[in-house]
């Protein structure tokens, strides 16, 4: 056999299986995306029509902007929490600093769903706890419907999910800590710069490709966000009261999966890409990590 | 191994060797499961996603084997997983269950496009042919039916009364045998609604009514005989009914008036239940079953009563949920499936047997006759609840189910906030113009998704 040939057989089942469950259906949803589906066999070409649909579509507007606003208090919220969470500690040795770990990574151990489950039992009136406890503290929110009032749903799915994102991006800032050249930091020290100083412009450039990498996670994942809602506002279809926590990809499954319109579907699915890809790009370009690479 | 091949023998090096191994026998094995699995399929599938239903199948199931010498399996599956699994395996062609029991919530995502291309086999004839329509709530069928054909059999009838604290409500002075319509129900209002602990938090309320969901809203509307859809699945809900419910609603969780408080699902509701957070609850035969098993310690303290009327004489019920059994397309077996099918919801006996272990009122009329349907029912104080809901089976209105069902709850429920809130901040003025409004909103953005589908008029 032509050894050349090899490297290439070898990698033929991945190809394959590649071809047939990613590129396939990556190229059979960008074509659907012109299509309007109408049952399981019927389908009609109708051009531009979805994506023309989508622009004065109200319920896409309302995802867009939840999608954006979660995406925008997941970056401003969880980046910082996560550092100050992995710079702390950073600065602790031995049992400790492992339990610590385990305990603030644990919810990812559960899941997506079981998080939504919990929280929702946490934010009922009246009996959940997150209530009673700021009516204990507060004097309010006793009764407060916070899954139910669409001013607070957002906010709640949020709290959510900083529970389980901060300690789950708080493990690569940690790991990124432990990389960083004391040499460097000493140096910095001697020179007569603070705490502060140090960690701004010694650590924090030194773990530049790691928080690249974070942000550029966050950002993709709160896109994605979908099966957190879906479990939170269950007795709405993970949509929230007047659709404030209708997220792109709950709109794109309710388009595609209870409607059955799977071209409106893949029109959403391939602009939420799009989003992605172009957000993607604008962080990479802006953080220059894309030029290093180069 | 060595004497005859030694891995140093591979020309490519170890890994490559092992990577090789590997995915050889990996495929042999998917090959080998495929082809057992294939080999040991039996004859006819039945995929549910209620454990108490697969419970009570297995004796007909049973039964069934013997007296047609064929092998049924009930599986059992999340209802979620279910539609979704079958939806995706109808598309593609994969094997899937010759029947199924789906959620009423789920039906038209299946039915939707030409008749020609439904992948569920079209009921009407058979039950027409054998008399089944005229033996059942004929209601019910709306839930199952698209543009006149029927694709599914109903499971349940699921007709809404109140459950109540007895206890309570006696301590009251109250007489429930002299409420008869919403009227003469919200007029309890001051004499229960009451801080009982003097914190300034009112504890205890008239009902139990959700604050922003759409199934209290839904729940009334069909009593009044206002549907989502109407039969040709045009957009139903905007009618003078609708404006004059969602403004009796709001009165009722907000304001002055207010009697109403959101007790929740699950452990909340059982909690508000225990300490009489709210006196009634909405509850159609499935819910009374679950109070039972959920909140034990309320056995004696609950009865059941039909819904208040809007007016004297009016309907005293509506309709809460349903489940229906689908015979799919590619079974191999549709005449068995079907005789399955009667066998599982149309044998008397077995019904009542079912009804017993489940508390949900079969759509067979001639089941209620039963003594398990008149039997007293211990934890409701020896109620006959069985025949309470069957008295009011027959008035369960139809519920017309299109695949934009979901969308038109999202938008009922968009009216009633939208409401909620002019009726926060204005009270009465101008409500029922804001909510007729809403309404026309509502509509109008329905109308256009529906009607953007070239091929919704096939």
């Amino acid at each position: 056999m032509n050894k050349r040939l090899v490297p290439y057989l070898f990698i033929a089942p991945y190809l394959a299986l590649t071809v047939v469950f990613t590129i396939y259906p990556l190229l059979n949803a960008a074509v659907l995306a012109f299509y309007q589906t109408n049952g399981p066999a019927s389908r009609t070409f109708v051009g531009i029509d979805n994506f023309r649909f989508l622009l004065g579509d109200p319920s896409f507007h309302r995802a867009l902007t939840n999608t954006t606003v979660f995406t925008a208090a997941s970056v401003v919220l969880v980046l910082p929490l996560a550092m100050g969470l992995a710079v702390l500690l950073h600065g602790r040795k031995g049992r400790a600093r492992g339990f610590l770990r385990l305990l603030l990574f644990s919810p990812n151990l559960v899941g997506g769903i079981f998080v939504g489950i919990l929280f929702a039992v946490l934010f009922t009136p009246r009996y959940g706890l997150m209530n009673r406890a700021l009516h204990a503290l507060f004097g309010w929110g006793l009764e407060e419907r916070f899954l139910g009032n669409p001013a607070l749903v957002m906010p709640a799915i949020v709290v959510t999910a900083l529970w389980v994102s901060v300690g789950f991006n708080m493990i690569y800032f940690l790991a990124a800590l432990q990389g960083v050249d004391k040499t460097l930091e000493e140096a910095a020290r001697i020179d007569g710069a603070n705490r502060l100083q140090v960690f701004r412009y010694v650590t924090l450039p030194s773990m530049r490709h790691v928080v690249g990498f974070v942000l550029v996670t966050t950002v993709i994942s709160s896109f994605q966000l979908f099966e957190l809602p879906l479990a939170l506002l269950a007795s709405t279809d993970g949509k929230g009261p007047d659709n404030s926590g209708l997220t792109l990809i709950t709109y794109l499954y309710d388009v595609g999966f209870n409607t059955g319109d799977l071209g409106l579907g893949s029109a959403i699915g391939w602009i939420v890409a799009a989003l992605i890809f172009g957000v993607s790009m604008i962080q990479l370009k802006l953080s220059g990590l894309a030029r290093e690479q180069a | 191994m060595s004497r005859f091949f030694s891995i140093e023998d591979f020309p490519y090096g170890k890994a490559p060797f092992w990577l090789l191994a590997l995915a050889l026998v990996s495929t042999l094995s998917v090959i080998v499961t495929q082809s057992s699995s294939a080999a040991s399929r039996p004859e006819l599938v039945l995929a549910t996603f209620a454990p108490n239903h697969r419970e009570s199948y297995q004796g007909v199931a049973r039964r069934f084997e013997r007296e047609h010498g064929v092998r049924v399996t009930v599986e059992l599956v999340h209802s979620r997983a279910l539609e979704t699994r079958l939806g995706n395996a109808l598309l593609a062609g994969t094997d899937v269950p010759d029947l199924a029991e789906i959620g009423a919530g789920a039906i038209a995502y299946f039915t939707r496009g030409p008749l020609s291309d439904v992948a569920l086999h079209d009921l009407t004839d058979r039950i027409e042919r054998e008399g089944i329509r005229k033996r059942l709530v004929e209601s019910r069928l709306s839930l199952w039916s698209s543009r006149g054909r029927v694709f599914a059999l109903p499971h349940d009838v699921h007709p809404v009364g109140l459950v109540y604290r007895a206890d309570l409500v006696e301590e009251l002075g109250i007489d429930v045998s002299r409420i008869e319509t919403w009227d003469d129900f919200v007029a309890l209002g001051p004499k229960v609604v009451r801080d009982l602990d003097g914190d300034g938090i009112v504890d205890r309320y008239l009902i139990d009514l959700p604050m922003g969901a759409a199934w209290g809203v839904q729940v009334l509307l069909l009593q009044r005989g206002v549907s989502l859809f109407d039969e040709r699945g045009n957009v139903a809900f905007d009618q003078p009914e609708t404006v004059e419910t969602i403004a009796w609603y709001l009165h009722r969780i907000e304001g002055k008036d207010r009697v109403a408080t959101e007790c929740g699902w699950g452990q909340s509701l059982m909690k508000a239940m225990i300490d009489g957070l709210a006196l009634f609850y909405m509850a159609p035969d499935w819910r009374t079953h679950t109070i039972m098993t959920d909140v034990p310690n309320a056995k004696g303290k609950l009865r059941v009563m039909p819904l208040p009327a809007w007016t004297p004489g009016g309907r005293r019920t509506s309709t809460w949920g349903g489940t229906g059994l689908v015979v799919t397309k590619t079974t191999r077996h549709p005449e068995l499936a079907w005789q399955l099918a009667k066998a599982l919801y149309f044998d008397g006996a077995e019904l009542g047997r079912r009804f017993a272990a489940t508390g949900i009122l079969p759509p067979l009329a001639d089941a209620w006759s039963l003594p398990e349907f008149r039997a007293p029912n211990a934890f409701y104080g020896g109620q006959p609840v069985g025949e309470l809901f069957a008295s009011l089976a027959r008035e369960t209105p139809p519920d017309w189910a299109t695949p934009y069902k979901t969308q038109a709850e999202t938008r009922l429920s968009d009216v009633f906030l939208r409401s909620l809130e002019h009726f926060r901040s204005h009270g009465d003025s101008g409500l029922k113009d804001v909510i007729r409004r809403e309404l026309r909103v509502a509509r109008e953005y329905l109308e256009t998704v529906i009607g953007r589908n070239v091929q919704a008029r096939h």
